[in-house]
Formats: C-alpha cells, structure tokens, sequence
C-alpha cells in the first residue's frame, strides 16, 4: 500500500514565513553592513576634519613672544585618532556585528563631543550629535541610538559633576540640567525610533512579499520544468513517428515489388519441386531456392511489421491458446537446456488481434531470451489479467488506463545495461554477432504490439534477467475460430478472373488456378477487367492485384460489389500502402492473401473465398440496381 | 664554522633568556585573561573607553586651567595712557593678538556688548613687543576686535598698560566707573576658548546696565601675555 504525503497548506505557510524571516534578516544584515562602510569612512573623514579644524581655530598655544604647539592639536590628532580607531577598524573587520554598530555610535557621539570642544563650543557643532544620530538611525537598530544617546547624557552627567564651567558656564549646577541638555537628544532619539518600527514594518512586508513571489515562482518553474519535459516527450514521439513512417514509406516501396518476385520465384519453385522427382538433383536445388525465398519473404515481413505497414487480420482470440499452441514448437526452438515453464491463468480475458503475428512476437522474445542464456536457465512465459489504474509511458507509447491482458516473457539470463535498453526496440540493433541476427526481432515485436493497440514492457538487471511484458487490450467479445484451419482441396470448376499488372505474377496464378482445374481469365488493369466482366459476367471470383496503375483493386473491387455483388473478389498484395486497411488493420468483409504466397496457400484461399456463403441482403439489393449494360 | 666557545655561549644564554621571557609573558597574559573572565574583546572595549576618557579628562582639565592675573587696581591708575570715559563707565579687555582662547572672549564681549547697547566705552588692548614686526597684531583676532562696533582696537606695546591694570592673560576684562572706581575684573568665559554663557559676561551686562551683581571678579581663561608668569591677584573690587 502506498500512501502519498502531499504538501499541506501549514507546510506551505510555514516554508513563505521561514523565507520571510531569511529575507528580512539578509536584508537587515545588508543594510547594516552598508552602514558600517558609511560610517567607517565618515568616521576617517571626522577624524581629518577635525585634525584640520585644530590646525586651522588654534594651530598654536602663546605665553607673551614665545609660542609652542596647542594641546588641541594633539588631542585632534591622538585622541580624535583612538575615538575613530576602534569603530573604524571593527567596521572593516567585522561589518554587521552587533557590538561593531554599538562601538560605532559610541565613538561617534565622542568625536560630536570632541569637535564641539575644538570648536570652542559652539552651539553649531552641536548640531553634529543630532546629525549623527539621524545617520546612525540608518542602522534601523533602536538600541544603536540608545547607546548614542546614552553616551551624550553620561557625558552631560560627568562634565557636570565634575567640570560644570564646560557644559553651563557656571562654577555649580543642579544635576537635573543634564537632562535639559540630554532631552533634545532623547526627543529626536523618541522620533527616529518611531521611524526605525515603521520602516522594519515596511522592510518585514517587503520581504514576505518577496517570499510570496519566490514561492509562486518556483510553483511556475516546476510547471515550466513538467511542461518542457511534456514536451520534449512530444517532439521524441514526432521524431520516432517520424523515423518509423520514412523507414515504412521505404519497407513499403521495396515491399511491393519485392513480394511480387518472390510470390513469382517462390511459386514457380514450389511448382517445380511438385513435378521434381524424388532422386532428381534439381529437387535439392529447388528445395535451397524455395528456403532463401522464404527467408527473403520473412524478411520482407519483418520490415513491414516493425514499420507497422503490414496488414493484421485480428480476431478475438485467447491468449492462453496461442501461448499453448506454440508450447511444443518453443521448446524445439530453445533447446534442452533451457527449460520453459508455461503459466495458464484461468479465467484469463480476451483479446483481439493478429493470431499469426502475435505468435511471430512471441517467438522472437523466445529466440532473444534463449540467446541470453548460453549455459542454460529458465524461461518462463505467464498471462495475466491485469487493471492499470494510472497513465504510464515509455518509449513515447503511452498505455492508457484500462483493461489489458498481459503476457510475460521472463529469462534468467544476462540481462541488459541500461545503454542496451534504451536502444532496444530501434531497427537493426541488435548485440549479437554478425550472421545471428538481423537487428529487427524486437523492432518487429514493438511494431505488432503497437500496431494491435498494446504496449511492451522491459524489465531487465544486468546478470538477473528480462522480463518483456506485453499488454493488449481486454475485449469482451467471444473467441472467435480460424476459417483458415479448416482446410479443403484447392480444386474447382468455377469461373475466375485473374487481374494483375505484373506479367509474371499474373501467369503464376493463372498456372496455379487451371492446375487446380479453374476456367481462368486474364487481364493485366483494371479498366480491361471491367471491360471483360461488362461483356460477359460470369465469372465466380475475381482475384486481383491491390497496388496497380491507373485503377487499384480495391476501387475495382468496390466497383464489381457495386455492380454484381455476387461475384466474389480476393485481394492480393505484398504492400498496400492503407488501400484495404485502417491503420493497417483489415477493413470488414474483405478477402485477402498477403504476397508472396505459395501455390497451395493461393489455391486453399481461393478455395476459401468461392465457398463463403454469399451476402443475400447485398446480392439482393445490388441485383436490383445492376445498370443495363450487366444485364 | 668555529664557534668561538665564551661569546657563542653567552648569545645562547640571551636568547634563552629571551625565549623565556617571553614564554613566561605569554602564560601570564593568559592567566590574567582568563582569571578576569571576561572576554578579550571587552576588555580591548574597556581599555579604549579609559583612554578616551582619560584623554578627555586632560582636555577638560586643560580647559578649566585659569590663567594668572597681577594686581589690578581699585581706582584707575593715573600713570595709563588711556582716559577714562566720562559718563559712563569703561572697558579695557587685554588680549594677545595670537591667542586662539580669545576668539571666545571676543565673541561673549560682542555679546555683552548687543545687551549693553553703547552704556559703556571698550578698549580692547593688544599686546605686542616693543621688538615685533608690524604684522605681529595683523591677526583675525585683532581685525575682530576692530569690527565690533563700538570697541577700539589698540597696540599695547611692550604690555605697558596690561602691567599697569594688572592683565597677565589674555581675555582680562576690567570696568571702571566714570569716577574711576573698579567694577568688575577677569575673564568673560567658562573656560579657555570655551564661548557661552557664563558668569562673568552675565556679571558684566548686570554691572553695565547699573545692576548690582554679586560677582565682581571671575577667573580668566587664555594665553599668558608675558613671557613670566605673575603671581594671582585675589583682591575683589568693592
């Protein structure tokens, strides 16, 4: 069970006032950094001024004619120089300490006291303490004031205790007129403090404004984040889409001419093999001629699948009877020393796809996972019904919430690296040595799978195992039983109209047919087909080419059901390009026989199509509209 | 190298005398750090606060350090130069043209003399030696002293009549009646070069404006006009 820890409102409250509080103590430590630095060269400034000043009021001290430096002097120099020392020194070595700012305002009270001393006391020198306090509010620290200010009464306090001449010209004073000299100090020290709250208000709001921002930001940049990666998802999709239609575009043009020479090669050796005698050498070289034809036939079918271009014929079938049908050819196929375990889940659903392909899927897991154990080990292939309750995706395939049923192809075997699995189902790559594969096994798994509306899953730990998962959809629908295992004598007496632009093709299955005793006639487009059938309508079944100038079979097709519904058409073809199918799904009630074919294959079809029952509904409805010139 | 045994070893001796000293230094600075439990950094903190305060404390003190005075007579001596101003009363200040105290004075006599309003004829005597250039009174101060309205600047050569009024420190103020009877005398400031308000101009005004004051003698805060110092008059005029 897993549980999920969603960030609550609290959490996100708390994280905006932590990074409030962090913002507004930055910036407090900025400004009084900045506030030192000021005061640290102010301080320097005072310090030469008031050197100057000295200089300048009462460079020099007189008894009669004789003269010798003013005591003023001295004092500007040493003790404006340790006033100003200290402060200025903590300024530049430790900017933002508490006890930097403290010492600060203590050493710049002293220098107001000292200046106004060398200024013989003026009253305008005074106004340096009140200037100084005003700077030293920069700090936004009230209790920087209050040590300034503390200093500035102290000051009055003493000097009135003990030298009471210097602050009110007078020999005595009461001890209260200190505060009469102190009281403008703490009036503007009572204002500035005011104004220190409300500007720490102000910097404190500031900051949760900036918190809030962040916050929201950060919320945009991790959609940002979601929303590139989206996309980046999107365009890897495109690109793959892309590759896979020019990889098609170009399977299907070398297909189409291709499956003709084969079904022509193929079935003339088939013919000759039928009329070899036993001991006849040539029946050896016919038997290596037929071999590469089928191979180059697979092959052919391979590029299809994987570029997902091929035809599927898919019915509702169970999966647990392909796995079981296959069981014996399987373990032929993986040898001894690998020991298959089959798991047949009761109960399991149904799915609708190609029959043949899916064991052609199979097989090649099969195959991969017997290679990825040489010295031997386990396979095992189990079906499951499963629900997948959320959205998942891989390979740029996403495998929508549903319904599947799930066939899993596990060895014990090598396993893979992950550089291994991210290139795993690309056509022709393939970690095998040259001559053992072609690099298209999987590529053709991918394209099936994906072909019949499934997904496949890789699940792999370098010296573990794989596991390849594949999900189709779950379909409700009763299984339904191959026509093509019922098998008959291809022979008859019917009527048949072979159309094929390819010459070669077109004698091929004209021999097959009058071998098989057909009356059979010929026509090499679609437009002479039609011609033939107006003048003399009597043929049963008109087998005919897909892909052909001028005029498809599939629009000929149309045309004859059109026309004289009862006569029956087979199409055939070794590419075709989505003339006959939905996403290379096969339309409704369309007969048709994948190039290349063998002759016994061509025949039983044949066979197949003139033994349908016909349509009486469309015979009907089509008679009753058949033009004059059928008639 | 040779070691030449008795010099070598003494030299040893130094520095391990010195490397001791200095071991032994560090350990009772130390001590003394550690047994006064208070952090360095308050005691660096202290120690300026003292020597501020000690160098302000020489300041103050410097600043309140009166100057001398001679003797002054009661009645105006009849061997001065100067006249005594007939129907109302007389003000003599002695000042050194190079003092920088008595700037201060200057500034509290103008004052006195704003509040006082031409009751009163100001001198204001400057002294200067019978040897000294003529720029000797070319000072700001004495060009001060000749702007204030109502006060004549003079040259008191050689301190001639300082000596007569008994003036040994610059900023000596004294007052005569028009009968020649001595008012008030000493200084118009707080203390050395200290303007404000103080007792001896508040006395001054009083006695000025016909007042009675009981102040009729304060200290006097400046230069020495003489080169020796005079002993202090203590006689208070009646």
């Amino acid at each position: 069970m897993t549980t999920s820890v969603a960030p609550t409102f609290t959490d996100a409250t708390d994280s905006v006032a932590a990074r409030t509080e962090m913002l507004f103590h930055e910036q407090q430590q900025s400004i009084v950094k900045h506030t030192d630095r000021i005061f640290a060269r102010l301080m320097i400034c005072q310090w030469i001024f008031g050197v100057g000043l000295a200089l300048w009021i009462s460079p020099r001290t007189w008894i009669g004619t004789q003269s010798s430096i003013h005591l003023h002097v001295w004092a500007a120099i040493f003790l404006g120089g340790i006033v100003t020392s200290a402060p200025v020194l903590m300024a530049f070595l430790q900017p933002g300490k508490v006890l930097t700012r403290h010492a600060i305002a203590v050493g710049q009270m002293l220098m107001s006291a000292l200046l106004i001393h060398l200024t013989g006391g003026r009253i305008e020198t005074h106004f340096h303490v009140f200037g100084s306090l005003a700077i030293l509010a920069f700090y936004r620290d009230w209790k920087v004031l209050v040590s300034a200010a503390t200093v500035v009464y102290v000051d009055h306090v003493v000097r009135g205790l003990f030298w009471p001449q210097s602050v009110y010209g007078v020999v005595s004073a009461p001890i209260w007129r200190s505060l009469e000299h102190a009281g403008w100090v703490i009036f503007e020290v009572t204002f500035l403090m005011i104004s220190i709250r409300k500007s720490l208000s102000e910097m404190r709001l500031v900051a949760e404004r900036q918190a809030r921002l962040e916050s929201l930001n950060e919320h945009f940049e991790q959609t940002v984040v979601e929303r590139t990666a989206e996309l980046t998802r999107s365009e890897a999709q495109l690109r793959q889409s892309q590759k896979m239609e020019a990889v098609g575009r170009l399977a299907g043009g070398v297909a189409h001419d291709f499956n003709n020479l084969l079904t022509v090669i193929g079935g003339y050796c088939a013919i000759s093999l039928a009329k070899a005698s036993g001991g006849d050498g040539f029946r050896k070289n016919f038997l290596e001629i037929q071999k590469a034809a089928d191979r180059a036939a697979a092959l052919t079918g391979q590029l299809l699948a994987f570029s997902r271009k091929q035809v599927l014929q898919p019915r509702v079938i169970q999966l647990n009877d392909v796995v079981r049908g296959m069981e014996k050819m399987l373990r032929r196929l993986i040898g001894e020393d690998i020991e298959l375990s089959t798991v047949y889940v009761p109960n399991l659903g149904n799915v609708k796809a190609d029959p043949g392909q899916l064991e052609q899927v199979i097989m090649n897991l099969c195959v991969n996972a017997r290679d990825a154990m040489p010295r031997g080990g386990k396979l095992t292939i189990s079906a499951a019904n499963v629900a997948i309750d959320q959205e998942s995706s891989f390979r740029n395939r996403t495998l929508a919430v549903g319904d599947y049923v799930m066939i899993a192809v596990s060895d014990n075997g090598m396993g893979m690296t992950e550089e291994v699995k991210s290139h795993l189902f690309e056509p022709f790559y393939t970690t095998k040595g040259v001559g053992k594969g072609t690099g298209l096994g999987l590529a053709t798994c991918y394209g099936i799978i994906c072909q019949s509306g499934g997904a496949i899953r890789v699940y792999s730990e370098l010296n573990s195992g794989t596991t390849f998962k594949i999900y189709l959809p779950r379909t409700d629908a009763e299984v339904q039983t191959s026509q093509t295992e019922v098998r008959r004598l291809p022979a008859g007496k019917e009527n048949i109209l072979v159309v094929e632009d390819d010459p070669a093709v077109r004698q091929l299955a004209i021999l097959i047919l009058r071998e098989a005793g057909y009356n059979v006639q010929e026509s090499g487009n679609a437009f002479e087909a039609l011609e033939l059938i107006r003048r003399n309508p009597i043929f049963d079944l008109v087998v005919t080419d897909v892909i052909m100038p001028q005029m498809s079979g599939k629009a000929l097709c149309d045309e004859i059901k059109a026309q004289i519904p009862e006569t029956k058409v087979l199409l055939m073809s070794g590419y075709t390009d989505d003339a006959l199918a939905h996403h290379g799904v096969l339309d409704e009630g369309l007969n048709f026989l994948e190039k290349p074919f063998s002759p016994s294959k061509f025949a039983t079809k044949v066979r197949e199509v003139l033994d349908e029952p016909a349509d009486p509904f469309r015979a009907g409805k089509a008679r009753g509209a058949l033009p004059a010139s059928f008639a | 190298m040779p070691k030449f045994g008795l010099s070598s070893s003494k030299g040893d001796a130094k520095e391990a005398f010195a490397a001791d000293l200095a071991r032994r230094l560090l350990l009772l600075s130390d001590a003394i750090i550690a047994r006064s439990k208070l952090p360095i950094r308050t005691l660096i903190s202290f120690c300026w606060l003292l020597t501020v305060g000690g160098g302000f404390i020489v300041l103050l003190n410097y600043q309140e350090s009166a100057g001398g005075t001679g003797f002054t007579p009661m009645t105006w001596p009849s061997a001065s130069a100067l006249r005594l101003a007939r129907g109302q009363d007389t003000l003599i200040m002695f000042a050194h043209p190079k003092c920088p105290c008595s700037q201060a004075s200057l500034e509290e006599l103008n004052r006195a003399l704003a509040k006082t309003a031409g009751k009163v004829s100001v001198r204001v005597l400057f002294f200067k030696p019978a040897q000294g250039s003529n720029d000797w009174t070319n000072t700001t101060l004495y060009r001060t002293a000749a702007s204030i309205s109502g006060v004549t600047a003079l040259e008191d050569i050689d301190g001639q009549e300082a000596g007569r009024f008994g003036a040994n420190t610059s900023g000596y103020v004294v007052l005569y009646k028009p009968s020649g009877d001595l008012l008030f005398k000493g200084g118009i400031t707080a203390g050395r070069g200290h303007a404000g308000d103080n007792a001896g101009e508040s006395a001054l005004v009083a006695l000025i404006l016909g007042q009675d004051s009981a102040i009729r003698q304060t200290a006097v805060y400046g230069c020495s006009l003489f080169n020796k110092r005079c002993t202090t008059d203590t006689t208070t005029p009646p």
